[in-house]
């Protein structure tokens, strides 16, 4: 069955036409065409697919896509405004965070989320804030670094 | 070499991919946009581990609306393999793991290839399997593969006839006797590590389409794009001029992409889909058990050693749990051979590596070829065995490890290495000797070390080969044909470029791999890319550098030796003269007399070791058994609730000898993946396999470590031993920082408790049990 | 993912009659952590998926005039976590939903979710058990209530009947001074599924011997979470390091579980006896009496 549905997505409003079936994940990638979800289980353990639902992660191959109606959505795409990356993105190029990249988009979006609810998180809050991110290839130590820095400069930033 | 100072080469540049991947916009396979025209691929499997295939009807999938394309083995029965040609690309009249493809389906929609490949009626005749390596090496077990002796073999590959073991490697080194007679204590131990899977965070992923011409392109998420175009043309028997192979970013691979696993059905149904593209990609469950697993394998180890721990003598036994195909894992299993005493001097080896066909998934490459499990082996043993004397295993590392100039285990020489140091300075970081309270009363810390070892396993004759082009800007496009899989190599290439051209780094940019446009590379494997692409990459540089210099020295009228490029300028030391090299390296340079010389300027390198020798059948030895060997140690130390069983581990310390660190972060960023990939295994990992069923194929009970399971402390140390044929002296370090996580865990968790691990992993579970044991 | 209907229910009355009409091939669903994957897996073929998020109430989260806590079926693990009420008066609980899985997929998951899944390693039951918390169900034949220990009925199965839905779930008072303590064994350590988890709850209690009283639940030990009255009985008694041994033991005792791909029944049995030790004796820590 299809449903029609209104979505926001990186700040844009969308019309869409999706099968009752297709995860939000599905329509992300293969509807709006971005690639930045990745899929890496299907099954709400990897993280890749990480997004933001009315502000908060979600792991978007367990929503469906139809329950999307009405709400906002942001991506790793929606992160950088105006060719300005946020302070994850630009703190997991400078400390190291990213190897083949396929966790990337996840963890920053799921980083960024910690960052939104506690902006001055500890070693251990930080890890356990990214048990649902696993990463194959870092070792999450320069994953932890980043986000300890990006909390740093968002500080920064504010007393600014 | 020149004593040059390097500007480029030896910093932590980050790495170029860095904002695509940060931002989401790097695209891996799967992010390739194709159109609606895309049909969409399925697998068939077998649900039994060994059988007859009797009968396959594929009538009804046919028959769905929205099916394109079915094929089955008898349409492509051709076999493929990288050392011995054992694999069929659907299974044709014998399924020999569960999980085999026996047929392929493309469809309109996911949905309906999913469907089709139901309705797809198999019928087998079970035979008995083969679920252990010991039992499989015996006459009892029944054949996996009664055509063993048909296939076609690479000549360093021993099979043995009417057997399942289609790799013996032997070594007969000194007299075993006279190295017993030697020994004041012989240890005899058996240890097991079983199969376990890479899980790349991207599952295998491929598109293939053919055009008009019967050329067919093929994405794939791969380490290997080269060797997938040579296995898969030669198994088609098509023409490699007539398949092509694309590999943008790839999701990680620790070998699991190298070499072909699931690619050539992607190609085989696109030769079907009438000009169609086709996508085909692994679930979660099928990447668990269809594409590659690394190697079990039971170790039997006996070992002797004098009263101050010199290894007198040793005697080493692997069974390989190598599954249903051994194309690749024939290698891994001599690899083990080769390198069977760990990094140590060893005066009298006896050694037999078996590589057994089991119905089980099929082993392949994983990060370390075979080095992890043969090192949990050895490691713990020499370990136990200094115990026993009474002596500090750091000591007795130090006494045994290889030096310069040292015999190895097949006679090669051993060349300048950083082994000791790597080992005195791992257990330096950590305070060995020192221990340190535990956290709660019903906690006990230990610390633990293990060294290692590890040369490039590959044929004697791998090649690379690169080339440099300029831009009018004077920045410059290096094509080469390694592949970035989060290593790094597309920055190391960009960074051996830049120091050999002398322009800045910032300048050169490197391409992921296109096999009709970026020149041979074998495979991404075995840390050989920053060796001996590195060279090929400044060999080309070389070129492109002599090319603008000699002709700037005409111009000028001045001697070459006199002209250097630095910062992107040639500058005379003669006439103190400069010009940028963007002026230059595309329109060429003009004459005083008003004509041209010059032009485009393209330099080429290609590299490639000349100097390999086979080893002796009968004893394993030969003046150079491989290129070389990276060596290092890790330290690590462990916290265990004695109660639960859990092992907390709180910090590794690697120490690798790199011989230059093209770039130190990046070496860096490898040793703590490593270590904590090597922790993940150590601690949680197994395909559980229950004859032959897989039972965890999903990260439910397949756990791998989260960010909350790596050690919140790991030091990183480099060690340089120049390499002499590696650029700028650099030898490879991606593998070899998982190789010895797991027996320096183990160790360290005997160092607390007193317990012994034989089997991997060392689940809460087994250390609770080993404690009751030990406890009564 | 095979093809399903999706309804987004509006009432209660069409939820129930979706249900009762569907006859089991309509699946009631909130966070849908659980059904996608038993569908996925194939365990599964629902025709309709029936999303009864939106109902009204089912995302609230209320005190009730008679002091109770009244949390809607479709609450989010992380919305029950922060919740004031729950902070303050049932940390056991906020204690044990934290533990589920990770921070994304506790923005799904939901409580009521949690319960009607009805796994033996629902890491919510074990802390509402202990508050003896109420299941509130809708169905054709009106409201009727059951305790969430009786709401579990055996692996996968619970107290429901066709067309029934789960609308909250009440909880009573906990008693005055109460510290409870939940402690959950994983293979990784952080975000597993329970290999056993146990949820203690102590009180003072002038009646009781040892001066408190004690409601112990253990999960993943047996096909639904269940009490252990002995071990609660014991405490009561006695809660000197001896005693609380005696009753850790009696926990143990109590645990039925098999052997699985996450553990043998006998580490199980030995970690329940571990986990409540040491949850009795991190509550004695605290209680004030
Ligand atoms: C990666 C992962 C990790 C997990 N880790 C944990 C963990 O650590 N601990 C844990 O306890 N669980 C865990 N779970 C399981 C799951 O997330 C929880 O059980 C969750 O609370 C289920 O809530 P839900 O809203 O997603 O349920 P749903 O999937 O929506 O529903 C679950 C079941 O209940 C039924 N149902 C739902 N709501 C109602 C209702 N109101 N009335 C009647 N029937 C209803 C559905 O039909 C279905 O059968 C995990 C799941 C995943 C995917
Ligand atoms: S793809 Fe959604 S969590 Fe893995
Ligand atoms: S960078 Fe490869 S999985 Fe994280």
């Amino acid at each position: 069955m299809k449903h029609d549905i209104n979505l926001t997505v990186n700040g844009e409003l969308y019309n869409l036409t999706v099968e009752s079936h297709h995860t939000l994940l599905t329509i992300l990638r293969e509807q709006l065409v971005l690639t930045s979800v990745k899929n890496g289980c299907s099954e709400g353990e990897c993280g890749a697919c990480t997004v933001l639902f009315d502000g908060k992660p979600v792991n978007s191959c367990l929503v469906l896509g139809a329950e999307a109606d009405g709400h906002e959505i942001v991506t790793a795409e929606g992160l950088t405004i105006n060719g300005q990356l946020a302070p994850i993105q630009q703190t997991m190029i400078d400390l190291g965070g990213t190897q083949c990249g396929y966790c990337t988009p996840g963890i920053v979006m799921a980083s960024f989320a910690l960052l939104e609810r506690n902006p001055n998180p500890t070693e251990q809050e930080i890890r356990e804030g990214l048990v649902g991110n696993l990463c194959r290839c870092t070792g999450y130590t320069r994953i932890v670094d980043a986000v300890r820095e990006a909390a740093r400069l968002q500080r920064t930033d504010m007393t600014l | 070499m020149t004593t040059k100072q390097l500007s480029v080469v030896g910093k932590s540049f980050q790495r170029i991919e860095s904002k695509a991947k940060v931002t989401g916009s790097a695209q891996y396979v799967d992010d390739m946009q194709f159109g609606p025209n895309l049909l969409f691929g399925k697998l068939k499997r077998s649900p039994i581990p060994h059988g007859l295939i009797k009968r396959i009807d594929t009538s009804k999938a046919e028959a769905l609306p929205g099916v394109r394309v079915v094929v089955t083995g008898q349409d492509f029965p051709g076999l493929t393999g990288l050392y011995l040609s054992d694999r069929p690309t659907f299974a044709v009249d014998r399924v020999r793991f569960v999980g085999e493809a026996v047929a392929g389906v493309a469809a309109e929609t996911r949905e309906l290839a999913e469907r089709a490949v139901e309705l797809i009626e198999v019928e087998y005749e079970p035979l008995p399997g083969v679920f252990d390596p010991e039992f499989g090496a015996s006459p009892e077990a029944p054949l996996v593969h009664p055509d063993l002796m048909d296939y076609e073999c690479a000549p360093f590959i021993f099979r043995q006839e009417g057997t399942n073991i289609s790799n013996w490697f032997k070594v007969r080194k000194g007299d075993m006797e006279a190295g017993w007679e030697e020994a004041d204590i012989i240890y005899e131990h058996a240890y097991k590590v079983p199969q376990v899977q890479h899980v790349p965070l991207e599952t295998h992923a491929t598109v293939a389409q053919m055009d008009g011409n019967g050329k067919i392109t093929l994405w794939s998420s791969s380490q290997s794009p080269f060797a997938q175009r040579n296995l898969i043309a030669k198994s088609l028997g098509i023409s490699h001029s007539k398949l092509r192979v694309i590999t943008p970013y790839v999701g990680g691979g620790f070998g699991s992409k190298a070499g072909v696993s699931m690619e050539g059905a992607c190609v085989i149904m696109a030769m079907l889909a009438k000009g169609r593209p086709v996508k085909l990609v692994m679930t979660r469950e099928e990447e668990f058990y269809t594409t590659f697993v690394r190697q079990g394998l039971t170790a039997h180890i006996k070992m002797g050693m004098t009263q101050d721990g010199r290894i007198t003598a040793m005697q080493n036994t692997y069974y390989w749990d190598a599954g249903a195909y051994t194309e690749y894992g024939v290698n891994i299993t001599r690899a083990a051979g080769y390198s069977s005493t760990g990094p140590y001097f060893v005066p009298n080896v006896h050694a037999d590596s078996y590589c057994v066909y089991t119905n089980h998934p099929i082993g392949g490459a994983m990060r370390g070829f075979g080095m992890p499990e043969i090192h949990w082996a050895t490691e713990q043993h020499i370990d136990r065995m200094a115990t026993q004397l009474g002596l500090d295993p750091v000591d007795v590392r130090l006494l045994n490890c290889l030096k310069d100039g040292q015999e190895t285990v097949t006679g090669m020489i051993m060349h300048p290495t950083g082994l000791s140091q790597c080992i005195a300075q791992a257990a330096e970081a950590l305070d060995w000797g020192k221990a340190s309270k535990p956290s709660a009363p019903h906690k006990r810390r230990g610390k633990g070390i293990a060294a290692m070892w590890k040369a490039p396993a590959m044929p004697p004759n791998p090649g690379s080969s690169a080339t440099i082009r300029f831009n009018e800007d004077g920045t410059c496009l290096v094509n080469v044909g390694g592949v970035d899989i989060g290593q790094g190599a597309l920055t190391v290439a960009s960074q051996i470029a830049a120091e050999g051209l002398g322009i800045p780094f910032e300048d050169v940019r490197v391409n992921t791999v296109d096999t009709d446009y970026s020149p041979y590379e074998w495979q991404t494997v075995a840390s050989r890319i920053t060796w001996s692409m590195g060279n090929a990459v400044l060999r080309a540089a070389t070129e492109a550098k002599e090319q603008i210099i000699d002709m700037v020295a005409e111009v000028w009228d001045e001697n070459p030796e006199d002209l250097d490029i630095i910062d992107g300028h040639v500058v005379s030391f003669a006439s103190e003269e400069s010009i940028p090299v963007k002026n230059i390296v595309v329109y060429g340079m003009q004459k005083p007399d008003g004509t041209w010389i010059g032009g485009p300027v393209v330099g080429k390198g290609r590299f490639m070791p000349d100097y390999v020798t086979p080893l002796d059948a009968e004893t394993g030895q030969g003046p150079r058994a491989v290129v070389h060997f990276t060596t290092g140690a890790q330290a690590v130390e462990v916290e265990v609730d004695e109660e639960t069983g859990h092992v907390k581990v709180l910090k590794i310390v690697s120490a690798f000898d790199v011989g230059k660190a093209i770039n130190p972060d990046l070496v860096r960023t490898q040793m703590e993946g490593g270590a904590v990939q090597g922790l993940s295994t150590a601690l949680l990992e197994r395909l559980v396999l229950e004859e032959g069923q897989p039972k965890n194929p999903n990260f439910t009970d397949y756990r791998i470590a989260t960010a909350v399971d790596a050690p919140p402390e790991m030091v990183n140390i480099i060690v340089e031993v120049p390499q002499d044929d590696g650029p700028f002296g650099a030898r490879g370090v991606g593998e070899h920082p998982m190789v010895p996580t797991a027996p320096a865990i183990a160790n360290a968790v005997r160092n607390a408790l007193g317990i012994e691990i034989d089997a991997m992993p060392i689940t809460s579970e087994k250390v609770w049990a080993a404690l009751k044991a030990k406890n009564g | 993912m095979q093809a399903f209907d999706y309804v987004k229910a509006k009432t209660l009355e069409e939820a129930s009659a979706l249900l009762a009409e569907h006859n089991g091939d309509a699946r009631p669903f909130a966070g849908a952590t659980d059904l996608l994957i038993r569908i996925e897996r194939g365990f599964l073929h629902p025709a309709k998926m029936v999303d009864i998020k939106n109902l009204p109430g089912f995302r609230a989260i209320n005190a009730l005039d008679n002091d109770w806590l009244r949390i809607g079926a479709a609450v989010t693990m992380n919305e029950v976590v922060i919740h004031r009420d729950v902070e303050s008066r049932y940390p056991l609980l906020a204690e044990a939903c934290q533990s589920v899985a990770s921070y994304q997929l506790r923005n799904r998951a939901t409580i009521g979710g949690n319960i009607c899944n009805a796994s033996p390693a629902a890491d919510s039951a074990p802390a509402l058990i202990c508050y003896g918390a109420e299941a509130i169900i809708h169905g054709p034949q009106g409201e009727r209530r059951v305790t969430v220990e009786d709401f579990f009925q055996g692996v996968g199965q619970t107290a429901l009947e066709r067309g029934e839905l789960l609308t909250a779930i009440e909880i009573p008072p906990p008693p005055d001074g109460a510290v409870g303590r939940f402690l959950k064994l994983g293979r990784t350590t952080v975000g597993d599924i329970s290999v056993m988890n146990v949820a203690v709850l102590g009180w003072p209690d002038e009646n009781a011997a040892s001066g408190a009283s004690w409601r112990i639940v253990l999960g993943s030990v047996a096909p639904t979470p269940i009490r252990a009255p002995q071990a609660e009985k014991l405490l009561a008694g006695d809660t000197s390091p001896a005693g609380i041994e005696a009753a850790a033991r009696a926990a143990a005792d109590t645990a039925r579980p098999i052997d699985d791909i996450r553990a043998s029944a006998a580490y199980r049995t030995d970690m329940v006896r571990v986990y409540t030790r040491r949850g009795v004796e991190h509550v004695l820590a605290e209680l004030n009496y």
